[in-house]
């Protein structure tokens, strides 16, 4: 038996290229009797470790078979297949050993960051700098021209370790072809080596690699012709039949298995050291870390450490020394540290919560002292996985913490991890729809029916609603296509965040790459190539909230003479709670949305675990897995606190100590997986699968592996079959959007924040939020309005009064006001915001002298009449545009001659009509987003009330049942979940009223619903218990046409501009959106 | 003007996209979308959400233009002087044509009620200069306005039909100008500041105190000749009879002024609207009727495309399009130079003669499929198909000059799988091969439909006969006994 393995593997992360996945090759292989394969992707390394993971997933079966100590009869090695810019032809390159690995890896990183994004650029010379410990094999290409002095050069420079390809193409000249090759491989002393230069893993595939292809080059498959392959045959052989093909040159069979036997090198060999700047000379890091720990925690708790903290600290800096991890923290903390210095919010979120080393060094905020924490959820010695610690900063700083890391370690040895971005169905059946030659408008219908389910039984129905013939044959092929497509990489593009960070040379154990965004360098490999080879993450993430709530403490700090950071803020306010108690929390972190404000009322937070409940109870976990009303009656007292318990002989308590902390009904993502370990048996290990497979699409087949075992395992120790299906959907629920406990704590630490800011400080909450924007769920006319409801004085935009920033704008005798800020002007400069504050040494009194002094543009003077900031020198905007306009265009006149410039001669006074003030309302809308002179609706008044309409604010005060018409601008339409539903936020000026439409309304209704930026409905009111209203629709009507009577004509129809964000949309007025 | 297609009653609304920063836009809609409160402007998928069974196309500006020319030709019956006016509209200079038609108002009448007839929907007004009847037919103006009402005529228009920048439209909305009204009643000196001297030109063509020549699309031919008739005629007889009288009229002219013709144009107006002109070219300038009425008869002879008279023609014209003006083409001193243009000329010619799809050429197909690989078209439609690709650095045809259409069956005798021929039998002739290369595996395309791998051979007999064959279907995968084929013979 011959002792063939194949060498020439293009697998999909030669993107568009190869057509199978890195692990399949590697099954195929194993299934075919190959004594190893190779995989060598075009100038990457970025799928290598998928196919290490299936070959050690193999491995473990073959043990788990054959006893322990068997090894697997196969080998796995890895390279790259590099192409270069200078007609070089292709070359595999295999590292022979750890030294030939990190001169690829510097290799590639070389030519990745001579490439502006996502290339590789390198020339012969290059690869003849990093010849060590590499085995090349060149690929001779179709004609052989130019490949008889690369391989004279290559034998040369690195004798004994150059091969050269021959392949089978089953192009009739084969036997040729090959006799040409024997004849250079005997002349160069180059050995000859068989290879099939394969693209996928089975026959099969070979119309997904046509498509691929098509794709890769944006033509469609009736115009590729001659560019697709002209046959099936570059699929992995036998050996028996790869023999065959080669019977006029054997020893290129037996070279591939010498070839494989020269290499002694595999990934398990990268080993990973911590970083060790940040431990000081002369101490361990341990040492320096527990020495750190105590120092910080007694300035955590000046009153002294709580002896419960006490010993969980002495317990957690035990297994961080038997694990070695403390080189781990040092580095997290070093960064937190620079942060802190820089005055950079920061807050750890994620498991790390579960720590007490953690809030000790000042990276998380939930104390130990007061809650449980897991620490086993952090780190445990059974689940060999290093520690993973996410760190929020303000989010427009976080550049600052990001340069500084790459400062402090350099490029070679500070990375960011890369994304996967692979086909998702509605990308599939984008691309693929184009390769088959459909319109863009059908590609689109069709993705538009895919939910996240495609599919799913059903599709066939779904696809038929969007108006497509299902039977129609290229659809069919189409679709079928992208399904099969689904998963497969797109490109690589860099993490949010993810820091890996090395001791040694980071481009030694990974290619280094530039990514799209200027100064950011990132690895090729993703968050679980480096799980799977036990490299450390950091991840360092930018959360909006925490930029408005430092700038809320700037401003309490400036206007209050309030010092506060983020944990000395007063702990178990009851004003807070009760305020966040009736649901008044728009713009508070987490619990600001539609569904959050009607749960407020109904789980009446009291205490701060509450919020940690009230964070995690509105997701599609506890919502799919029916966990939410149960939890919810038994708080309220209506229904008793039960545990759900097996037979015996089992305990029948297993599940108290899970569940007490929620009243014995899951809600958290642990729970639901030590449900899993409890009451089904499950191993961590298992349960670690569970929770992954949920986590990613890649697993789908497992999934269901795992319903089985986890429903079945529970009922046969006697829990109710109901129970287990609900814990496992809810599982499922999680799969989308994990909540684990420690992660509520840390955000509700932040909804505690900022509730307070929100409860105590008005004026300055909405101050810090609109000058974080874009952030949260409102847009800034809802942030004023309700800051305007709760007191607030806020005043408009003005040129001698407003600065680029929202500000507050203190009296002695009154609270501060807010004055909105320059940057609420659409399409305003920050740079002639500066310039205006600056050259306003005495008041601007006319526009000339804003324009003489600070140079503005006319542009820039015309969006200052447009926002109507030119009051305070006796001018509305119809008065002031009209005088911009006068002033001559912007060449910019020199500054003395500006100074000079006559004045602008007498002209005969216009007569312009005046502008009414509902115009100005909507000139308002259009310009700032929001008006502080008027609501729209309420120009309408009169007339809604001849009509019998109801405003939205007296809602309240009708009965249960009444029947009412209701009018306003739509805020937000949303149909969440599962679309039973469609939810309307109208506003009018006097307040606010939600609506719920059922979906069997919906089609009849779907224009006004959809299009209505003024909407009338038509409907009952519902009251719920804790005094939450309800609109039931019935019937929606449009009314927009209300809204141009507001203006002149013309002035309202929406401008047909780039579409933007939702929120910046500028049409009157912007509602948002969620289907 | 926009073109309406009947509408069934169950026909979805429809609309027209374009690609608008990589989003797809709606750029016209019909009237049961405007019924339905889409516009212009909206994003596709908006559309969607609110009207989910819309029938959308992708924009063809080429057509709207075609279309728009389309009208403009039909238009010539009333006067030659006819200008675009972009998007959708055509100005039409009627100065001294109006008797004709029995006054202006029956002309506007007339003009509308055969564009309806056409399928066009339109609005026209007539008024005293091109841009106050613009802002009149465009902004529901009245429909004639005498040469001293016009300001009168669009002070109540909205500032919109002033005819300048959005820019300056909002600008105006802004200040509360709404109506040309609005802003003539302020002072000029003040506009002329703020919006320009062009603003305040275009102002006063607007109100029709400027007027504005404007920029014919068809040359004006420098000599015409045409006959109407009440009772349109449909028999060739007659339409030569008109014709010969034409030429004799154009003859006249001709010989009053001492010139010649070289390009003449005859233009039948179909009463339904259709246009038809057909040209006759003469190497040197003539005005002989005799010359001129054969060379249009041998013209009508050999139309591939029969004039179609219809329901008669209202119509015709006789008009010289180059008198003088002819310029020579230089030819180059290498005479090859024209080869390409000689070729299309005599392709022209004989496809004219015989018909399009008489006269093929054959065009490179891009395709791993040998007898794909050329594909015969009608000549006139593939001229610019792409040029044969050379193979490079091969050392032997690797494809023969004949091809058998369909590839004739042979019996062979091979070595599994994949063999070549040892012998085969064709016409019940054996051909022992001495020499064979191959295979050359070329699987079919599988977007199109299922079928066979094939593995193609070139083989040579003991007699030195080059062939080349295939087998249809690989062993064990594809077929159990595949069938042999010979596809053709090496010259």
């Amino acid at each position: 038996m011959s002792r063939y393995a194949e060498l020439a593997v293009t697998s999909n992360f030669s993107f568009l290229r190869g057509a199978s996945h890195p692990q399949d090759y590697v099954l195929k292989a194993l299934k075919l009797g190959y004594p190893g394969i190779g995989i060598a992707d075009r100038n990457t390394l970025a799928g290598v470790v998928r196919a290490y993971s299936a070959f050690k997933e193999a491995q473990s079966f073959y043990t788990k078979k054959h006893g322990p100590g068997a090894v697997l009869p196969f080998k796995l090695v890895v390279g790259a297949r590099l192409v270069f810019s200078d007609g070089t032809p292709d070359i595999l390159a295999y590292p022979e050993n750890r030294t030939g690995w990190a001169r690829l890896c510097r290799l590639l990183s070389l030519g990745k960051l001579r490439a502006e994004k996502a290339g590789c650029i390198l020339t012969l010379a290059d690869l003849l700098n990093h010849l060590d410990g590499l085995l090349l094999i060149v690929m001779p290409g179709h004609r052989h021209e130019g490949i008889g002095p690369v391989l004279q050069c290559l034998t040369h420079a690195s004798p004994g370790a150059v091969w050269l390809a021959a392949a089978m193409y089953h192009r009739g000249d084969d036997r040729r072809r090959l006799a040409g090759l024997q004849a250079l491989a005997n002349e160069t002393g180059a050995p000859l080596l068989a290879v099939n230069d394969v693209l996928y893993h089975d026959p099969a595939q070979r119309d997904l690699q046509d498509v691929v292809s098509c794709i890769r080059d944006g033509i469609t498959l009736e115009t590729a012709g001659r560019r697709l392959q002209v046959n099936a045959e570059r699929h992995l052989k036998t050996p028996a039949e790869m023999v065959r093909l080669f019977r006029d040159a054997p020893a290129a069979i037996t070279e591939a298995g010498h070839f494989l036997d020269r290499i002694d090198f595999s990934l398990g060999e990268i080993t990973y050291e911590y970083p060790e700047e940040p431990v000081p000379p002369g101490k361990g890091p341990q040492e320096w870390l527990e020495e750190l720990t105590w120092r910080r925690a007694e300035w955590r708790y000046p009153a002294g450490i709580p002896e419960k903290v006490t010993r969980i600290l002495q317990d957690e800096l035990a297994l961080i020394a038997k694990l070695e991890y403390a080189r781990y923290f040092l580095t997290i903390h070093d960064i937190v540290r620079y942060a802190e210095d820089q005055g950079i919010l920061c807050q750890g979120r994620g498991s790390a919560a579960n720590s007490a080393v953690c809030y000790a060094l000042g990276i998380t905020a939930v104390d130990p002292s007061e809650h449980d924490l897991l620490f086993a959820r952090f780190i445990s010695e059974e689940r060999k996985e290093p520690p993973d610690i996410d760190v929020d900063f303000e989010h427009e700083r976080r550049e600052e913490v990001i340069q500084y890391i790459y400062t402090r370690y350099g490029r070679e040895r500070a990375g960011i991890a890369a994304t996967v971005i692979s086909y998702r169905a509605r990308s599939a059946i984008r691309d693929v729809g184009k390769v088959f030659g459909l319109t863009e408008d059908i590609t689109a219908r069709l993705a538009g029916t895919v939910w996240g389910s495609w599919g799913a039984s059903g599709s066939d129905l779904k696809v038929r609603q969007a108006g497509i013939d299902p039977d129609n044959p290229v659809i069919r092929q189409a679709v079928a296509m992208a399904e099969r497509l689904m998963g497969f990489p797109r490109h690589l593009s860099q993490h949010v965040g993810g820091f890996v960070l090395t001791r040694t040379r980071l481009d030694e154990i990974v290619p280094i790459g530039n990514a799209a965004m200027d100064n950011r360098t990132f690895i090729e490999w993703d968050k679980d190539d480096i799980d799977e080879l036990g490299l450390m993450k950091v991840d360092v993430l930018a959360l909006g909230m925490l930029t408005c709530i430092r700038k809320c403490l700037d401003l309490l700090r400036d206007h209050h003479d309030i010092d506060h950071e983020l944990a000395s803020i007063p702990h178990d306010d009851s004003g807070t709670y009760a305020m966040l108690q009736k649901g008044d929390s728009i713009g508070v972190f987490q619990v600001e949305s539609r569904a959050q404000i009607n749960m407020l009322p109904r789980l009446k937070p009291r205490e701060f675990y509450d919020l940690v409940i009230q964070v995690a109870i509105v997701r599609p976990g506890p919502i799919q897995g029916n966990m939410v009303h149960p939890y919810l009656r038994r708080r309220s007292g209506e229904e008793e606190e039960t545990y759900p318990a097996p037979s015996p002989p089992h305990d029948p308590n297993e599940l108290h100590t899970v569940l007490h902390r929620t009243l014995g009904v899951p809600l958290f993502q642990e729970q639901a997986m030590k449900i899993a370990m409890v009451a089904a048996e499950f191993t961590p290990d298992e349960a670690n699968g569970l929770r992954r497979a949920m986590a990613t699409f890649r697993h789908l087949g497992t999934i269901h592996a795992f319903e089985g075992k986890m429903i079945e395992g529970m009922v046969r120790r006697g829990y109710e079959r109901e129970f287990a299906e609900r814990c496992f959907n809810q599982i499922k629920g999680f799969g989308e959007y994990g909540f684990p406990e420690s992660h509520a704590a840390s955000f509700a630490k932040l909804v505690y924040i900022s509730a307070w800011i929100k409860c105590y400080y008005p004026a300055a909450f909405a101050c810090g939020l609109l000058n974080a924007q874009p952030m949260g769920f409102y847009a800034p006319a809802q942030i004023v309005r309700d800051a305007r409801e709760h007191g607030v004085e806020v005043r408009p935009v003005d040129i001698n009064t407003s600065q680029w920033d929202n500000i507050l704008e203190t009296a002695s005798d009154s609270p501060p006001a807010l004055r909105l800020g320059f940057r609420q002007i659409d399409g305003f400069k920050t740079s002639w915001a500066e310039d205006i504050e600056r050259l306003r040494t005495q008041a601007y009194d006319s526009i000339e002298t804003l324009w003489r002094r600070a140079g503005l543009p006319q542009r820039a003077l015309k969006l200052l009449a447009d926002a109507d900031g030119f009051r305070s020198v006796g001018l509305d905007r119809r008065a002031a545009l009209w005088a911009i306009r006068r002033l001559p265009d912007d060449n910019p006149l020199p500054l003395f001659a500006a100074a000079e410039a006559e004045e602008l001669g007498h002209e005969p006074a216009a007569s312009l009509p005046e502008m009414p003030l509902s115009e100005h309302v909507v000139a308002d809308y259009q310009t700032i987003r929001l008006s502080l002179k008027a609501h729209p609706v309420s120009f309408l008044r009169d007339k809604f009330t001849k009509e019998r309409i109801t405003a939205c604010a007296d809602l309240a005060n009708l009965r249960d049942g009444s029947r009412v018409l209701v009018a306003g601008v739509v805020l937000i339409r949303q149909r969440p979940g599962k679309g039973n539903a469609i939810f309307i936020t109208l506003e009018d000026e006097t307040g606010i009223a939600n609506a719920l439409i059922w979906s069997r309304h919906f089609e009849r209704y779907r224009r006004p619903i959809m299009s209505a930026k003024l909407a009338l409905i038509t409907g009952t009111v519902q009251k719920s218990a804790e005094g939450v209203v309800h609109l039931m629709a019935n019937a929606v009507y449009d009314r927009t046409y209300e809204l141009d009577t507001l203006s002149e004509r013309g002035a309202t129809t929406p401008n047909p501009q780039s579409p933007s964000h939702p929120r910046n949309v500028r049409v009157i007025p912007g509602s948002r959106d969620f289907h | 003007m926009t073109p309406s297609p009947s509408l069934a009653r169950n026909e979805p609304p429809r609309v027209f996209v374009e690609k608008v920063k990589g989003a797809l836009r709606i750029a016209a809609i019909d009237r049961q979308a405007h019924n339905l409160g889409l516009h212009p402007g909206l994003a596709l998928t908006d559309a969607r959400a609110r009207v989910p069974n819309i029938a959308a196309e992708d924009m063809d500006p080429a057509a709207d233009n075609a279309f728009i020319d389309r009208m403009a030709d039909f238009c010539d019956r009333y006067t030659p002087f006819i200008a675009n006016d972009h998007p959708h509209g055509l100005i039409l200079d009627i100065t001294g044509c109006a008797h004709l038609f029995n006054g202006e108002e029956n002309l506007r009448q007339d003009l509308l009620t055969r564009l309806k007839k056409g399928g066009a929907e339109a609005h026209a007004s007539i008024a005293g200069t091109p841009d106050t009847a613009r802002a009149l037919a465009r902004f529901g103006g009245r429909a004639i306005a005498l040469s001293d009402e016009e300001t009168m005529a669009v002070t109540s228009l909205p500032a919109m039909a002033i005819g300048t920048s959005p820019e300056t439209i909002t600008a105006l909305a802004r200040a509360g100008l709404k109506t040309i009204g609005d802003v003539t009643r302020q002072p000029r000196q003040p506009l002329a500041a703020r919006f320009g001297e062009a603003f305040i030109v275009q102002l006063s063509r607007t109100l029709g105190e400027k007027d504005a020549r404007i920029n014919a699309r068809r040359p004006v031919p420098p000599y015409m000749a045409e006959q109407r008739f009440a009772e349109p005629i449909a028999h060739e007889d007659d339409m030569l009879a008109t014709l010969n009288a034409l030429c004799l009229q154009i003859a006249r002219l001709l010989e009053t002024r001492g010139e010649g013709g070289r390009r003449f144009e005859a233009t039948f107006f179909r009463t339904d609207g259709r246009i038809s002109r057909i040209d006759v070219e003469t190497g040197r300038p003539q005005r002989e009727p005799g010359v001129i009425m054969r060379l249009f008869r041998e013209r009508l002879a050999a139309l591939a495309d029969p004039l179609d008279s219809g329901f008669g023609f209202d119509l015709i014209r006789l008009a010289v399009i180059d008198g003088d003006s002819f310029i020579p083409v230089q030819t180059g001193l290498d005479s090859t130079d024209n080869d390409e243009e000689e070729v299309a000329a005599l392709t022209d010619r004989l496809s004219t003669r015989f018909g399009t799809t008489a006269v093929k050429r054959f065009v490179a197909v891009d395709t791993h499929i040998p007898e794909g690989a050329a594909y015969a078209g009608a000549a006139l439609r593939v001229k610019d198909a792409a040029a044969w690709e050379m193979p490079v650095g091969e050392t032997v045809p690797a494809r023969p000059i004949h091809l058998f259409d369909p590839p004739q069956p042979i019996e062979a005798l091979a070595e599994v799988p994949d063999g070549p021929p040892l012998k085969f039998r064709w016409r019940r002739m054996v051909h022992d091969i001495a020499r064979a290369e191959g295979p050359e595996r070329i699987a079919a395309e599988w977007w199109r439909h299922d079928g066979l791998t094939r593995d193609y051979y070139r083989v040579e007999d003991s007699a030195g006969h080059r062939y080349w064959v295939f087998r249809e279907g690989l062993y064990g995968t594809e077929a159990v006994r595949p069938h042999w084929f010979l596809h053709g013979v090496f010259a």
